[in-house]
């Protein structure tokens, strides 16, 4: 058995978050009536213009600076000539020998191990039109639907180069770039929706060698799992082939989600002639360096910058760093809350805990309110239960934690005075574990506090309580 | 038109009776002349009764208010079938008006109909409609000219005072010098192409055909605008029509090119043209011999280009959204019977031949190569203009050919040898009458000028006309 | 002469259903147009940049705002096959070469 390197390179397409389309004022909107959001432009009628949209571009130069490219103030669109019923004018207006940005690269961390993918290229095209076919798959359908709403709504692609080594690896690149374009605010990435596509090419080379394999490309990876799966059948049955002397064939395969294996599409020996040549409709993109460099200067701290800075400033760990940074919304509290005075760590056990699924359920808290609360915490004002209990009337109050604790009365008590006579009475109706206690059993110090914290329900300072018991015992 | 203008604002004549009286030329002339391919009176009369109404309340859109016009059939026409004179878009009426349709609208231009041209603006004879050749008005046995035969050959039979055209190649300027009529081809940008049905276009520019130079440079002057809905509009700056002050001509340099002289023309075109060079001279302008000698290689650059763009632009009629849909088993089929039977035979020709010049394995060697010698034509023209104001050549090789006369398709394209050039560099170029021949067929000269010197060359236009006067006079003359 | 599958493929890259005759036909008007063409491919060009637009425009980019679109209706309205607000079209098969 020959032991293989395995080579991958991904093409992402990100549908853009513009309002209107990219070539024509459509509404963008997901889910409306199909051929509804259409327009002479998008539908490719005779006489009809394109025009860019500024925000598209704004949009793939941030893109561009996010993933370290080097952003062009010259460009050109180039239309990409092939009929496919979803395309309206049965070309794609797309940039080929002049891409918005080159030459950039994305870090991410695996297994702990910072690594980095290359970025080739990132160009602004169109999107095509949705079709709908009458069968399961497009192979057993009698005719197809089609929706042009989708047609002309901006992408941008992103192609790597070949330097994913594994399918687990190629995942993690690919969440990290969901992650990037959330954080730079250019798409939103719902896959399940198609805002965010991947393919994939994949070759294998005897290991060590420097000569590349026959690459196959995988459409359809319509999920962090596809992708990862579906380039590990592949992994799998092209080493089978090499095992067997047998040559891989260049073509495009499509992954079956439901069979769980991948399908040669058509043979890379009759590859479409795209015919590329120069959109005469557009002229070439002059960006302005002001306005490129103002672009530059929008993007916000990416999610790497922003793990080191918590790991390092905040001192939390990898694993709470990375909640924060992949839960933006969760490490923006946090960055608004490390500067109220409370303890780093308490923040992050209090987001990463009840507080978490509650956001989920009910939207986010403002920080203030937080800060009372961890702050009313911290101060024995309430004891941890009680903080709960105050949590959750939060989410459908519009009072203070003060407020609250004030209208519910879970003051915690901490007068020794009163709490003494709770002691006395529980060590009173324990007495021969006391005595155990007293023989060494220490461990039923928490068993006592517990029955205390009972019959006070649950409202005495758990620190006044140690030391009453502690002194009462001591005797 | 200044005339019929003011008979309108004296309310002396009404844009009806106008209308009706172009309406009565084209029920008497089409069945020969076959300039239109839609006419539509109910609407023009609807329009027309709006302009008197206006006219009336002292409303007036503009000084043309109530003056109709005719549309090639190229450009779209909301409401109104825009054909492109193919049986593919037998049946297509357009969603939206192109820009120079609102434009005609909002100056309340009634829209008489649409003009016969080549399908799909590809030839130079209109003989490649679909709906029948349009006929020479001087000349029923021969063409018209294209791909505008229609908008030329109706404005010279007073079948309308003026007309829309478009030119990718010359197809403004040959069809107007083989009508006898005024044809401009402005300067790359200057009139939207919105709606404008693309042939190439990166060379498609739509312009003014009429009888004389001032009404040309009016109809032109409404056109000239920067449109938002045009990413290759030119920026902002208006067109006013010329004072026709003759003292410009004292003095202006006239460039006249070896190449477009002597082997290949005929002797009476050449005669014509150097008459009215020679009247120029005489009042004041010289004349100075050039050299353009990268107009050898226009003619196969502007055909590499026109077909690799023209293939590419009418990809989009396959059956689906609009025209022709051939059934069958599968899309690719569909697709395929339905372009089959939608496009003639000249379209299927040049859509082969641009699909072959930018296939992976021929684009380096033709389209890529077309290109760059485009850029050496349009350097070579620049630099002309370095040296001349003007530059005056004859519009064709020939006066207007006999109907089936042209057989090869190469010999078709030849046509455009003398005005592609214009196009490939972008500069404006004007087709005006300077004579005719021993048949009576009219010949036409063509006056360039660099980008945006629209104004100078109808000035010099109108002193050519000045010279040999209008053929036939206007309807407003008659008046 | 342009060879005959050259011509084919030229067709079925443009999607033309050609009859025998008009194979033949264009074979023989590629040839001939070709063969004209030729002359283009001598002329030095190596000092110069391809020429893709007539004039060099500035480019006015258009705000991100939504306009109107057209009603389901008049976009479907010159469909030679709607169903249900969509465009039918029939089987869809990966080109075959
Ligand atoms: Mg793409
Ligand atoms: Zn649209």
């Amino acid at each position: 058995m020959t032991s293989y390197d395995t080579v991958i390179g991904l093409e992402i397409h990100v549908a853009l978050l513009t309002e209107s389309k990219f070539l024509c004022s459509c509404n963008t909107s997901f889910g409306a009536p199909p051929n509804s959001q259409c327009c002479p432009v998008c539908l490719g009628l005779p006489g009809a213009l394109p025009l860019i949209n500024e925000k598209a571009v704004e949009y793939a130069t941030r893109a561009g600076f996010a993933l370290n490219c080097q952003v062009h103030y010259f460009s050109r669109f180039d239309r990409k000539n092939y009929f496919y019923p979803d395309l309206p004018k049965a070309y794609q207006i797309t940039q080929d020998a002049f891409p918005l940005c080159t030459g950039g690269f994305l870090e991410y961390y695996m297994d702990d191990q910072l690594v980095r993918t290359e970025i080739t290229r990132i160009h602004l095209e169109e999107e095509a039109g949705k079709l709908i076919h009458s069968g399961a798959t497009i192979v057993d359908s009698d005719y197809s639907l089609v929706d042009y709403n989708r047609a002309g709504i901006p992408l941008i692609e992103i192609v790597t180069a070949p330097d994913i080594h594994t399918p687990k690896q190629a995942r993690l690149f690919l969440e990290q770039l969901r992650l990037l374009m959330n954080y730079i605010g250019v798409s939103d990435t719902k896959m399940e929706e198609g805002s965010l596509r991947c393919d994939a090419n994949i070759s294998l080379k005897p290991a060590g060698s420097s000569v590349l394999g026959t690459k196959v490309e995988i459409k359809n990876l319509n999920s962090f799992r596809a992708l990862e799966r579906g380039l590990e059948f592949e992994e799998r049955r092209q080493s089978q082939l090499l095992n067997r002397g047998e040559a891989i064939r260049q073509e495009s395969r499509t992954w079956d989600e439901r069979a769980g294996r991948t399908i040669s599409m058509r043979s890379k020996g009759d590859a479409p002639d795209y015919r590329i040549f120069p959109e005469p409709d557009l002229p070439p993109l002059n960006l302005d360096p002001v306005w490129v460099s103002l672009i530059e200067a929008s993007v916000p701290e990416l999610p790497l910058e922003r793990l080191r800075r918590l790991e390092g400033e905040y001192g939390l760990s990898r694993y709470e760093s990375t909640f924060l940074v992949n839960y933006r919304d969760f490490g923006d509290l946090f960055l608004s809350l490390a500067p109220m005075g409370i303890e780093h760590k308490s923040i992050v056990n209090f987001l990463m805990g009840d507080y978490a699924r509650l956001a989920r359920e009910h939207g986010h808290l403002t920080a203030e309110r937080i800060a009372e609360l961890l702050k009313i915490t911290s101060e024995g004002l309430i004891s941890p239960a009680q903080a709960k209990e105050v949590l959750e009337e939060l989410f459908s109050s519009s009072l203070s934690p003060r407020e609250i604790v004030e209208q519910k009365g879970l003051q915690v008590v901490g007068d020794p005075a009163k709490l003494g006579p709770i002691v006395a009475e529980v060590l009173s109706t324990h007495l021969e574990l006391v005595g155990r206690y007293k023989n060494g059993e220490t461990r039923l110090f928490a068993f006592f506090v517990g029955q205390v914290m009972r019959a006070a329900q649950g409202k005495a300072d758990p620190e006044v309580v140690n030391q009453l018991l502690r002194d009462e015992l001591a005797d | 038109m200044r005339k019929l203008a003011q008979l309108l604002e004296t309310r002396q004549i009404s844009s009806t009776e106008v209308v009706e009286h172009y309406l009565s030329e084209i029920t008497k002339q089409e069945p020969i002349l076959n300039a239109f391919i839609t006419v539509d009176a109910e609407g023009a009369l609807a329009q027309a009764r709006a302009s008197d109404l206006r006219r009336q309340q002292g409303m007036a859109l503009s000084p043309w208010d109530g003056i109709p016009i005719a549309v090639k059939d190229n450009i779209s026409t909301k409401g109104l079938k825009t054909t492109c004179a193919s049986r593919f878009l037998a049946n297509y009426v357009p969603l939206f008006d192109a820009t120079v349709v609102s434009t005609l609208k909002n100056s309340g231009l009634p829209i008489v109909g649409k003009t016969n041209l080549d399908e799909f603006a590809m030839g130079s004879s209109t003989e490649y409609s679909a709906y029948g050749v349009t006929r020479n008005p001087h000349d029923y046995e021969r063409v018209s000219g294209g791909s505008s035969g229609g908008s030329a050959a109706a404005v010279a039979a007073g079948e309308i005072p003026w007309s829309l055209g478009t030119d990718t190649g010359g197809s403004i300027r040959q069809p107007a010098s083989f009508c006898g009529v005024v044809g401009l081809k402005p300067t790359y940008g200057w009139v939207s192409r919105y709606g404008v049905v693309a042939l190439a276009p990166s060379l498609d520019q739509v312009g003014p055909l009429a009888k004389t130079v001032e009404d040309a440079a009016i109809l032109f002057s409404l056109l000239a605008a920067p449109d938002a809905m045009d990413a290759t509009s030119a920026d902002a700056r208006a067109f006013p029509v010329p004072d026709w002050d003759e003292s410009f001509i004292k003095g202006l340099k006239i460039g006249v090119p070896e190449e477009f002289f002597g082997d290949g023309i005929k002797p009476e075109v050449e005669r014509a043209v150097t008459d009215s060079l020679e009247f120029l001279a005489g009042q004041g302008a010289e004349l100075v011999p050039i050299s353009l000698a990268t107009n050898e290689y226009a003619i196969d650059t502007y055909l590499t280009l026109v077909t690799a763009e023209a293939s590419s632009s009418l990809a989009r009629y396959d059956g689906v959204r609009y025209g022709v849909r051939v059934p069958a088993e599968d899309s690719n089929t569909m697709f395929a019977k339905s372009r089959s039977a939608g496009f003639g035979s000249e379209v299927k020709r040049r859509i082969m031949l641009g699909t072959y010049v930018l296939s992976a394995r021929h684009y380096g060697a033709y389209y890529e190569q077309a290109q760059k010698v485009r850029t050496l034509i349009r350097q070579d023209v620049l630099a002309a203009f370095q040296q001349v104001d003007v530059i005056i050549t004859p519009t064709t090789p020939s006066a207007a050919f006999r109907i089936g006369a042209k057989q090869s398709p190469l010999e078709m394209y030849l046509s455009d040898l003398f005005t592609a050039m214009a196009n490939l560099s972008g500069i404006p170029a004007l087709s005006v009458p300077c004579g005719k021949d021993a048949r009576g067929l009219p010949l036409g000269l063509q006056i360039m000028g660099s980008h945006f010197q629209e104004e100078l060359l109808f000035k010099v236009a109108y002193l050519v006309e000045k010279y040999v006067g209008v053929e036939g006079g206007t309807f407003s003359d008659k008046l | 002469m342009i060879d005959r599958q050259e011509v084919i493929r030229m067709a079925k890259l443009a999607r033309l259903e050609l009859s025998d005759r008009e194979i033949e036909q264009y074979q023989k008007d590629l040839t001939s147009f070709l063969s004209s063409g030729k002359k283009l491919q001598q002329v030095d060009v190596s000092a110069v940049e391809g020429t893709s637009h007539a004039v060099s425009l500035t480019h006015e980019l258009r705000k991100d705002e939504v306009g109107a679109s057209l009603s389901q209706a008049d976009t479907l309205s010159a469909a030679p096959e709607a169903v249900d607000g969509f465009f039918k079209v029939p089987r869809i098969v990966e080109e075959q070469e």
